[in-house]
């Protein structure tokens, strides 16, 4: 943001920091969470301590192997269950901050996209990018379609807009539900597994397409995975969660992971020890 | 709300629009910028994007719709002055909707072509049924044949979860049925002094026709509707596939043992509803002053077997059609997941259709045959 730019926008609004439209800090972090412990009621946490950051345009990854608890903890970050400990922060603000009503304010700065693309049905794909727009935004029926058309085009399924989720192939519904997400320009998003279930190839694509958006828009996402190709062509940093250490095992780059963290967690992750198991 | 509030001067006499503040779907303002725009009589009108501190894809969206609407009403519309750090978004939101086809969405069927698919739907969902209860009837022989083949565990319990389970519905249905029938027929009949007959109107009618009739229609609620959601999710999880892969047959294993239970516990429930029905119309002839034994001694006077017979095959018949078009609508449902809920809906409209036919037809043959 510019010099100029900022003299713009007027002063009467608290301690001259700019605001988005929602009344968000947009250089603030994306994300920042703190001291989570992740649990379902009546049950031993799955994960303790969790605290982690992602920055502006950045693309962090959740990794982990499968149970480890990478959809759990995804769950008490996008707010559909409430952490027994610590918060996270969206914009630099808690989203946890007076129950429901700080987070619905969130959910409109942070698009979250499914592991089964979750598209609603009996609505075509027009539609369904179109639903949050019309819930929330001022927007008129015309740029409404113009807006969720210029979405679809952006993930590439410009044509389909008038298909139904059940006539398209799944690489293709995960698109749609990443269109979707996008609906009302979040800063962040967060992706539970975008490639399973799917094929190396369309899997990739996806991969590239979430990079294209990351570098095209400036947005941060938040990817849970456990597909290395994937983590090694688009992931900036991750965490890796651990059951046994109930947390963050070790965090760090791919690279850095994938060769030189020492922590047995990381080498089983990217089967480092495999000749000893293989025994 | 904060933010740069967006702003829209203009249009001037040459149709300049200046354009300030933030541009995005929150921002965004209400009602028709197009019909303003219009109105002020402008040919050309061009927007200053200078002014703009923040823009979205939305916000492009927007002036691209405003672009597209007026060009569509004859005003030439040009935007000009994007500013520096906006001209990524804007560019990107450009490029893109430019390379959006021209779609529009599936035009719906015309009048003709909508009946005839109609038409062509009906035919295909009698075939089905027919071929189905083919299906049936043969692996039903198959069973006759072979009795120890039979999934009867399932079916008992099956049964035990329709007629059990049904029983107290099945008695409040019948028994408000009978209690209204008498009341409203009370009413006039004492006019006549001729109340008497309430016994064998109420009798007569629930015997020979509301007690199996009311009995099948609970049970499309309850039973038939389960089979045709069980039957259609397992579709969805590919169960039925993974049955037929390993040789078995769905109609045997699945559609057999529920078609059983029901059409032999569909008579039960049904004598269960014509006798809760009776004691309906017998608190009201209590209520009007007949003493109890009245209305059974009128009643036996006027009701005969094949009155009771009539009942009672008609249950079989509608106990045996509810599971039929239950399990068979469950069976040929779709795979996706909305596919289970179409399942259930047509199940239950079917049969309730069907009842209605197939009891007609009784009403008929059974005034023909004289029973
Ligand atoms: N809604 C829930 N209630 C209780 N336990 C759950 C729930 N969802 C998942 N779990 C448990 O949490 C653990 C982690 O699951 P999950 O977060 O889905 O793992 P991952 O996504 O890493 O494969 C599993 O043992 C699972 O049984
Ligand atoms: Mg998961």
């Amino acid at each position: 943001m510019g010099q100029d730019r900022e003299n713009l926008i007027s002063n009467d609004i608290g301690k001259g920091v700019a605001r988005d439209a929602l009344g968000y800090d947009p250089n603030a972090l994306p994300l920042e969470v703190i001291d989570m412990t992740v649990a379902y009621p009546g049950q031993p946490p799955l994960l303790e301590g969790v605290s982690f950051k992602v920055e502006h345009g950045e693309i962090l990854g959740i990794l982990g192997p499968s149970g480890c608890g990478k959809s759990s903890l995804l769950r008490h970050l996008v707010g559909l269950e409430y952490p027994r400990r610590g918060t996270a922060l969206v914009l630099g603000e808690d989203i946890f901050a007076n129950g429901e009503e700080s987070l619905n304010r969130a959910r409109h700065r942070f698009g979250v996209m499914y592991q089964s693309g979750a598209l609603f049905g009996d609505l075509n794909l027009l539609d369904n990018v179109a639903m949050p727009l019309k819930e929330y935004s001022r927007l008129g029926p015309g740029a409404r379609k113009a807006a969720a058309a210029l979405k679809l085009a952006l993930v590439g399924l410009s044509g389909f807009e008038y298909h139904m989720p059940a006539e398209i192939s799944g690489g293709m519904r995960k698109r749609a539900a990443i269109a979707r997400a996008l609906a009302l320009e979040p800063s962040l998003l967060f992706l539970d597994e975008p490639g399973a279930g799917l094929d190396p190839v369309t899997a990739t694509g996806l991969d590239h397409l979430i990079l294209t958006l990351s570098r095209n828009l400036g947005l941060s996402f938040v990817v849970v995975t456990h597909e290395l190709r994937s983590i090694l062509t688009m992931i900036d940093r991750a965490i890796l969660l651990d059951k046994t250490a109930c947390g963050i095992a070790d965090s760090g780059t791919p690279k850095y992971l994938a060769e030189e963290s020492e922590v047995p967690a990381a080498k089983a992750f990217f089967l480092r020890d495999q000749e000893e198991r293989a025994l | 709300m904060h933010g740069q509030p967006f702003t829209l001067k203009g249009p001037d006499g040459a149709g300049r629009v200046l354009l300030g503040g933030d541009l995005n779907a929150f921002t965004a303002p209400r009602g028709s910028l197009a019909g303003m725009l219009v109105k002020s009589g402008n040919k050309e009108i061009t927007f200053d994007m200078s002014g703009l501190v923040g823009l979205d894809l939305n916000g492009a969206a927007i002036l691209m719709d405003l672009e597209k609407t007026l060009g569509d009403l004859g005003v030439r519309v040009s935007f000009e002055g994007v500013p520096e750090e906006e001209k990524e978004i804007w560019e990107l939101a450009r490029d893109t909707s430019a390379k959006i086809p021209d779609t529009s969405p599936p035009a719906p069927l015309g009048f003709i072509p909508a009946t005839g698919k109609m038409i062509m739907d009906f035919l295909k969902d009698g075939y089905e049924l027919t071929m189905f209860f083919g299906e049936v009837v043969i692996d039903g022989i198959g069973l006759l044949l072979r009795p120890w083949t039979g999934r009867w565990a399932t079916t008992l319990k099956i049964a035990e979860r329709s007629v059990v389970d049904a029983v107290p519905v099945t008695i409040l249905v019948g028994f408000l049925v009978g209690l209204i029938l008498a009341f409203q027929s009370a009413m006039v009949m004492q006019l006549f002094g001729v109340d008497i007959f309430v016994a064998d109107l109420v009798g007569l009618a629930i015997i020979r026709e509301l007690g199996a009739l009311l009995t099948a229609i609970v049970l499309t609620g309850r039973s038939g509707s389960a089979f045709s959601s069980e039957l259609a999710s397992m579709k969805t999880n590919q169960e039925i596939d993974a049955m037929v892969t390993m040789g078995l047959s769905p109609v045997k294993n699945l559609a057999l043992p529920r078609i059983v239970a029901l059409t032999f516990a569909t008579p039960i429930l049904t004598v269960l509803g014509d006798m809760a029905g009776l004691l309906g119309g017998n608190v009201v002839m209590v209520a009007i002053g007949h003493p109890v034994a009245v209305f059974w001694k009128e009643l036996s006077g006027h009701l005969d077997l094949s009155d009771i017979f009539t009942g009672f095959f008609k249950s079989f018949v509608f106990g045996f059609t509810v599971a039929l078009v239950g399990c068979q609508r469950g069976l040929f449902a779709g795979s996706g997941p909305s596919d289970v809920g179409e399942a259930t809906t047509l199940g239950v409209v079917t049969n309730i259709i069907l009842i209605a036919i197939l009891d007609s037809l009784f009403a008929v043959l059974f005034y023909v045959l004289d029973w």
